[in-house]
């Protein structure tokens, strides 16, 4: 995992973010499933790692605004709930969601 | 087998080398697979860096003798071993039956990242630099201002288009160094960066409220810094050196996540305690995935006039083995020169104003250093989309 990274990044549907990695594999997110997971310090405890939101706080029509990259590590999603401080990395990424191998 | 072996058996088997031997290009890519590039481990051939190869009848009319001249592309001007791989690729061609002269020419084309995405807010400014190199130190005083100039003037001497940008909001200090009298110019929404000796140079001196920064708070430092980041109008560079602020605070992990930072070259005396703050360095720029393309060790030891011996009066070695404990490269060692604290005083970056002395290659040893761990890096992250920006379609 330690030097996976992005090779491209795209939209598949109208809730789905696809990201194919530098290893071949791709990974097929639910953005409704990025919001719930967020993991900033809103979202998780600190401490306890234990979830603050409830999957319930997050509309099913939660959609992201923009996606960033972050340094060389991780993206950022703006959500149009206003919602933009989780800073997810790829290695989390990669834990959200099983992974397809390229050509799938 | 072996091209050595290809060329013996051709020889045997055809006999005398009077006899005319058909040279075609492919002879010649196939005899160049001998040249290895020693930083990329595989040959030129492999790797594409040879161009435009040219058969032509010897010249004076020598029966079946041809002259093959070619280009061979490097990834950087600042290649440490070009003169070497040129003679080789000569020795190579001239093993060939049938070639008795060479023309081999030594060009580069600096590799970089991907194109920024256009939604980056760094886009405008920072879009067409094709590497950023971060100079880092644990702490203060340690000579990090002090290499990234030298590093910049280094890399613009091989031939490289090069920029230098201080970002030392605690002590600019870049202005100073390389005399740089002239202000920013606008050119649109964005700043025009004043040149010395070919280098684009902006500091945060230079900017806004620069002189504030000592007493600016970090939520303020922040915004000035990505404000400054994504300002500036570089063009089109090969090398961007940014000297940053020393530590490891909030400041430097904005610009890591502002700038789309290639690589970090983290600078050190050779003492303990600035070997602790180096760890404390390479972690941070570690956690931020930005890769560490090696640590520097200033003021290792002096030479002294009488007898031309280094004399180590710190701990020799430090620099290296914070390296390899971190399984980073070691890129080399300034020695001590007072010369070099009076050419910083005066504005003249030491490797122009001392161009054969210890130091100066020295540093030319480490920006040659610096260019082949970026090439490294290029080769190994072909398909990384370094930085995006995704607008998403509703
Ligand atoms: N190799 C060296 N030999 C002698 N003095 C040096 C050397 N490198 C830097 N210095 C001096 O040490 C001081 C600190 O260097 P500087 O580059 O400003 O450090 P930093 O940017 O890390 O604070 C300056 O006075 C500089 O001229
Ligand atoms: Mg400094
Ligand atoms: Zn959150």
């Amino acid at each position: 995992m330690e030097n996976i990274r992005v090779q491209d990044i795209t939209q598949l549907d109208p809730k789905t973010l696809g990201i194919l990695w530098t290893d071949g594999k791709k990974s097929a997110l639910d953005v409704v499933m990025l919001r719930r997971k967020c993991p900033c310090a809103a979202c998780i405890d600190e401490w306890s790692h234990e979830p603050r939101l409830k999957p319930e706080d997050v509309k099913d029509t939660v959609r992201p605004v923009k996606i960033e990259s972050v340094g060389l590590y991780a993206l950022t999603i703006h959500f149009n709930d206003g919602h933009r401080t989780g800073i997810y990395t790829f290695k989390y990424l990669r834990d959200l969601a099983p992974l397809a191998s390229s050509g799938d | 087998m072996g091209i050595m072996d290809r060329i013996t058996e051709r020889f045997t088997s055809k006999g005398s080398t009077k006899q005319p031997v058909t040279l075609d290009e492919t002879t010649v890519l196939n005899a160049l697979r001998v040249v290895q590039d020693p930083d990329l481990h595989k040959d030129i051939v492999t790797l594409g860096f040879v161009r435009n190869v040219k058969i032509s009848a010897a010249t004076g009319g020598l029966e079946g003798q041809h002259e093959v001249s070619l280009e061979v592309n490097l990834t950087t001007p600042a290649c440490p071993v070009k003169e070497q791989l040129k003679t080789q690729c000569e020795e190579a061609l001239m093993a060939l039956p049938g070639v008795s002269s060479t023309k081999v020419t030594m060009t580069a084309s600096t590799r970089g990242a991907l194109p920024l995405n256009t939604g980056s807010p760094v886009a405008a400014s920072l879009g067409q630099v094709k590497n950023i190199i971060a100079v880092a130190s644990g702490k203060g005083g340690v000579g990090k201002s002090t290499t990234a100039v030298n590093l910049a003037w280094s890399l613009a001497k091989s031939g490289s288009k090069v920029g230098l940008l201080d970002a030392d909001i605690y002590g600019p200090s870049i202005p100073l160094m390389t005399r740089l009298n002239a202000g920013a110019t606008a050119s649109g929404t964005l700043v025009e960066p004043p040149q010395v000796d070919g280098v684009k140079i902006m500091s945060v001196g230079m900017f806004g409220q620069g002189g504030k920064a000592t007493i600016m708070r970090g939520p303020m430092a922040a915004a000035v810094i990505k404000q400054f980041l994504s300002q500036v109008a570089w063009g089109e560079l090969d090398y961007l050196v940014i000297d940053y602020p020393p530590g490891t605070g909030d400041i430097q992990l904005t610009i890591s996540q502002t700038a789309p930072v290639t690589g970090a070259v983290i600078v050190t005396t050779p003492q303990e305690v600035a070997l602790i703050d180096v760890r404390k360095a390479i972690s941070m720029f570690e956690t931020l995935k930005v890769p560490v393309l090696g640590v520097v060790e200033t003021m290792s030891h002096f030479i002294c006039d009488g007898c031309d011996k280094k004399h180590f009066i710190f701990r020799e070695g430090g620099g290296a083995r914070v390296a390899s404990e971190h399984g980073v490269a070691f890129l080399g060692e300034i020695p001590m020169d007072q010369g070099l604290v009076q050419a910083s005083d005066e504005g003249k970056p030491y490797v122009t104003s001392h161009q054969k002395s210890p130091v100066a290659s020295a540093f030319a040893s480490v920006a040659g250093a610096v260019a082949s761990q970026v090439s490294i890096l290029h080769a190994e992250n072909k398909n990384v989309l370094q930085h995006f920006s995704l607008e998403w379609v509703h």
